[in-house]
Order: structure tokens, then sequence, then C-alpha cells
């Protein structure tokens, strides 16, 4: 999601500077907000001269260091606790103290990660929604410690800088956003092996009925039902509730490697596009 | 009296400075990429050399102040103290139905101007940007605006209204403004002049053609309708603007291939017109050299671009029940004798008599292109909106230093 963040923030004329911990993924990130930006001009959305503009506006790094002249850090590596509070901890040390440290977790705990550095007023969550440059929502995370300034500046960030809406949320499992859509899809693979209904027709219930721009097992597919297995199983772990178990479906699909759109094959198929065949 | 005029974009912002006593340009020039580290400052005073810097320019106060420095700059400067610059007009895209003739700016103007925001999002603020740099960096200046919308404020409910639910107009406002109003009141003007004949018995349609393009029929020296709309995609096709479309296709294409409302507002902004059907660009030049050469998707575009010309020309001759003079101006209208050639070919039957020599020949100011006894004549008369806005704001102090 890295990249997704980076390509929006480029586009709403931002200069940018994008770490990745090796050559090999900072190329893969480019081409894929190259790829990205293509499919946009393709819909007339940008120009070929703005598609240049974007890209000539992101910079790209193996280092922390360039990151020293930056108004606010937002981090966006792998959602694992242990990764997160190491990179917090270098950051820490890397940026002085004005510079707000942002993460883009969706299930974390952010009063955790804060607590790995030295100043955790200056620490707050971000979470953008896949696609981030179509989606205009970000949840804004406060840790226990976050301050007042840091929340008031990143707000004024979300909805003046890069024209979103930011919702203020307090730090507990999966916030709003994830905590209620992965319910809405773990509730739908009940149903789809209950057998009371096909995928198919699940989708086009929610998608039809309630005016849902995918159905929940399209959405799932598009996560990547990895990711929803994840936050399903944290949330479960967290609250210790049953309604947030896991369907035993979801375990199966992920053992069995049918991932979604990345693999092409999840409740649906795909083409490399993500397109549905 | 000098008059600084300025015309501020979202990260541009251009400048004249004008001595009003013989309506000179003492000095002009622009500040691009405001915003960034390297902004670039170019300034030209007078005759004398150029000057271009790259430096960091954030906002717009920094930029209006980078230009005051240069103006009284030890070498390249045209004045000595920045007292000496008397009042600043700037350019205004969208002045609603509030403005009809150009004003000096107060608290109230200002309000007016943010609550238009809305039909002008891309605009207006913008243009409030450079008002808010102006007044940092000169106080105690009078500031007048004019406004693209203003001289088409004279247009009759006929033309102006959209025949859609009266309510969306009465809530919001939806209607037709028109805009290049500087420009067609300044033609129109200078043609009037060129003929010899008082404007107020005139019918004369105004072709704007830039990059943007609009046709404004102009009856007894007032605009009676105008080819652009609520927003500057209505009327002819232009480099890479629409123009006239059914607007059934919106939804349409919306549907079938997915578009978000953003994504079908960019298509028909930046990616239709000549660029869209030459496939080549959206410059005129281009576009035509292509098709002399051969190409036949340019002669399309070329073809398309000047038919949807001449049915509004000829749409405001049957508007006013009559057509005096056509006048071409603007980028493509003062240099493409092509498209005028092909646009004034084709409108023999209104009396029409073009003089291709004329048409062809290369000169600076204002001409003319029919042959003598031609029914109605064609003009083409360069534009000069900078000076519209020079001249109003200059009016404007005058006026209010004498009912002091």
């Amino acid at each position: 999601m890295g990249q997704g963040i980076a390509q929006m923030l480029a586009a709403q004329g931002l200069e940018v500077v994008l770490v990745e911990r090796s050559q090999e993924k900072i190329d893969q990130a480019l081409k894929q907000i190259e790829m990205s930006l293509d499919k946009q001009l393709e819909k007339w959305a940008i120009t070929a001269v703005e598609k240049k503009l974007i890209l000539g506006r992101i910079q790209c790094s193996r280092e922390l260091q360039p990151l020293v002249d930056c108004q606010m850090v937002i981090e966006s590596v792998s959602e694992d606790v242990d990764i997160k509070k190491q990179l917090f901890r270098e950051l820490d040390a890397v940026c002085p103290k004005p510079i707000i440290l942002a993460s883009n977790t969706s299930t974390l705990s952010l009063t955790e990660i804060a607590a790995e550095t030295g100043c955790p007023e200056r620490v707050i969550g971000l979470h953008f929604i896949y696609p981030v440059s179509k989606i205009d929502l970000v949840e804004i995370i406060r840790g226990l410690r976050t301050s007042e300034q840091t929340f008031a500046e990143t707000k004024r960030f979300v909805e003046n800088t890069i024209q979103k809406r930011g919702i203020q949320v307090y730090e507990s499992p999966g916030f709003v956003t994830t905590r209620l859509i992965c319910t809405l899809i773990n509730e739908a693979l009940h149903v789809l092996s209950e057998g009371v209904a096909t995928a198919e027709d699940i989708d086009a219930a929610m998608r039809i009925g309630y005016d849902f721009h995918y159905g929940p097992l399209e959405m799932a597919d598009r996560f990547g039902l990895d990711s929803v297995l994840a936050a399903m199983e944290r949330m479960f772990r967290e609250f210790g509730d049953l309604k947030y178990r896991p369907a035993v479906r979801l375990k199966q699909m992920v053992r069995a490697g049918h991932l979604g759109t990345k693999t092409g094959q999840g409740f649906f198929r795909y083409d490399e596009d993500g397109d549905r065949l | 009296m000098n008059v600084l005029v300025i015309n501020a974009g979202s990260s541009s912002l251009k400048f004249q400075l004008y001595n009003m006593e013989d309506e000179s340009v003492l000095a002009k020039g622009r500040v691009e990429r405001i915003g960034m580290e390297s902004a670039i400052i170019t300034y030209e005073p007078g005759d004398r050399p150029e000057v271009r810097e790259v430096e960091e320019v954030l906002e717009h106060t920094t930029a209006v102040r980078k230009v005051l420095e240069l103006l009284v700059h030890r070498t390249h400067g045209v004045l000595s103290s920045i007292q000496e610059i008397d009042a600043v007009g700037h350019r205004v895209v969208h002045g609603g139905e509030t403005f009809s003739s150009s004003v000096i700016v107060d608290e109230e103007v200002k309000r007016e101007i943010k609550r238009l925001f809305d039909l002008a999002p891309l605009h207006n603020p913008a243009a409030m940007l450079g008002l808010n740099a102006v007044e940092a960096n000169l106080p105690d200046i009078p500031q007048a605006l004019v406004f693209d919308t203003s001289f088409h404020q004279s247009m009759p409910p006929v033309s102006y209204l959209y025949p859609i639910p009266m309510v969306l107009y009465k809530k919001h406002k939806v209607r037709r403004y028109g805009f290049h109003g500087t420009s067609h009141a300044y033609v129109s003007e200078r043609a009037a002049a060129y003929l010899g004949r008082p404007l107020e018995e005139l019918k004369l349609v105004t072709c704007h053609i830039g990059n943007g393009a609009s046709c404004a029929a102009i009856l007894e020296g007032k605009s009676v309708d105008t080819s652009m709309g609520m927003t500057p995609l209505e009327g002819l096709m232009m480099g890479t603007r629409s123009g006239d479309i059914d607007p059934a296709i919106v939804p349409f294409t919306m549907g079938k291939e997915e578009l978000t409302l953003n994504e079908v507002s960019s298509m028909l902004n930046k990616h239709s017109g000549l660029m869209a059907i030459s496939g080549l660009g959206s410059d005129m030049r281009e576009v035509t050299q292509a098709m002399e050469a051969g190409d036949r998707n340019a002669k399309l575009a070329f073809d398309m671009y000047e038919y949807r010309l001449r049915k509004y020309i000829g749409s405001y001759a049957a508007a006013m029940n009559g057509l005096d003079a056509i006048v071409f101006t603007a980028g493509v209208g003062e240099n493409s004798a092509v498209l005028r050639a092909a646009v004034c070919r084709n409108l023999t039957y209104f009396g029409v008599d073009l003089d291709e020599e004329a048409n062809a020949r290369r000169e600076p100011g204002d001409r003319e292109i029919t042959k003598p006894g031609s029914r109605v004549r064609v003009l083409i008369i360069p534009t000069n909106e900078e000076l519209v806005i020079a001249r109003d704001t200059h009016r404007l102090i005058l006026e209010q230093n004498r009912v002091k």
C-alpha cells in the first residue's frame, strides 16, 4: 500500500520520499506506480504531462536519512507488530521532534507502537483504504498518548492537503472500517458455506440491494483473503468474542493459496490486471 | 498613474506594469511553479534584456514580493520605489451574477468572491490568493477586480437559461455565464473603431479562438449570447475540451467504461477536442501541419473544429437577425490563416467575400481580410486582456478619487 500512498500524495502535488528496503523493492514500487498511472491515463483521469509531473515528485531511497527533510512520515510496512516497532525505534532516532510519525495500520495497537519511541505524543495512526487514490476516507487513530497538536495537524493534513474525509477513531482492534467490513465478509462466508446462496448471488444481493460497489466476497478477493484472515484472527484474539471467529472456509481457501486478485483465484477468477474474468 | 495587472493561477502568477499616461508596458513577466523549491521567475523590463531566476517560492505572497523587488531592483528595476504603483488590477474568472462590471476591492467584494468558489473551484481561489498576496505586500494600495464573465451579464434570460428544472437555477445558480468577456468587449470596441461606425449600430460575432475558444453575439455593443456556458466546457470544440456534446454521453460512458465523475470530467476537459480526434496534440499549428502533410485524423480534427465554429457564427447571425462583421482574435484566431479561410469560404451565402491574399499576409495590428464591398466584413483584431484590466482599474480609481 506504500506505493499507493506515495502516488496519491504526489498526485496532490506534494514532494514525496519513498523508502523501500532494497533496490529491487524500489524498482517494483516504481513499476507499480507507473502501471497504476497508465491505467488512470487510459481512463482519461490524468494526462501524459500530469503523469510525468507525478512521477517527478517521487524520490526513492533505501535509507531513512532523507526523511529528516519531511514534515510527516507515513509508515506502511507489513502488518506485523514487531516489524513496526523496530521501524519506529529507527524513525524516532533519525527524525527530529517536529516530524509527525504516522502508522498506516488497520488493526494493531498504536499505543504499543508509540511506546517504542521517545516521544509518543507525535505518533498517530493514518489508516488509508485501498485503492488509496480513489477512496477519500482516512481513519485518524489516536493512541493513548497522541498529543492534541499532532492530531490537529494530521487532521488538517488529511482534510486540506490531501482532501480526504478524516474520521477520528480511538484505539480499538480494527477501528471502524476493518471491524465492520471484515465481520460482514466473515458472515458472508458463513452464508456461503451453509449453502444458503451462491457466491455470485450473495454479492449481487449486497451490491444491488444495498448499493455496495463490490459484494463482500469480491471485496475479500480484492483485499486478499490472507489479510482478511489475519484481521479476523487479531480481532478474535483481542475481543475474545465468538462473532469474530474466522470462518472455516476462509482458512481453507488461504491454505489452498486462493488469495483473491493477487493469485488470480479467490471466490471469483481474475486476470493479471485484477479484472473479473 | 502606474497600474500593476495580476493574473494569478493556482501555481502561477503573471504580471504587467502599465504607465496609464500613454498605456505603455513598463515591465511584464511571470512566476511559475509556485509552491516548489525551484520556482521560475521571468521578468522583462521594457526593452531591456529578460531576467530569469530559479528559486524557492512557496506561496503567492512571496511571489508578489519577488515581483515587487524586481520592479524596484537597482539594475533591472523600472520604478524607483514601490510607492510609484498607484493601483493593482486582478483578473478573476468568475463573477457570477453579482459582478456585471469591474469593482474596487473591499471586504464585501472579498466575501462575495469566496461565495463564488463553488462555481469556479479551479480559478477563483487562485485569484483570491493573488488578491491577498498583494494586500500583504501593498496594504494601502487600491485593488480592482476584472471578471471574465461580467461582459456577458447583459445576456437576456432567453440565452442564459438552460431548459432544465428552474429550481437548479434558483438554488445553485445553474445558468450560462460565458467567459473571455474582457477579450470580447475589447475586440468589439476596436472593430467598431476600425469600421468607423458606432458600436451601438453594429451586429458582430467575435471569435476568441485560443487554447480555450468562445464566440459571442454582440448586438449594439452588448453581449446577447456566447458559446461558453456555466463552465468553459460548453460551446466550440477546443484544444483539449469537447465543447457541445449530448449530455447523455456522460452517464452512458460512466456506465460502459466504469468511470468516476472526476474521470469523465477530466476526459471532457483534458482529453477531448483537437487532441482526441487528431491523436496528435491540442495545438492548432501542429494539427494544421499534419493535415497539410496528409494525415487523415488531423484533417478530420481540423474539419470538425472549423465546422463547429462556422455553425456558431451562423447561429449568431440568426440570433441577431443579421451580421455586419466577424472578428477573429486570440492565438489561433490571430494566427491561423488556414482556419479563417476555411470558415470564410463557407460563409459566402452570408455575403462574406474573403480576400485570400489579405488573409494569408502575416502582419501585426487590426486588419481586414475581406474584399472591399463584402456585405459581411471579417477582421483580425489582436486581443489585449491585460490592457482592459489596466484601463478598468485606472478608470475605477479615478472615479473613486473624484467621489472623495
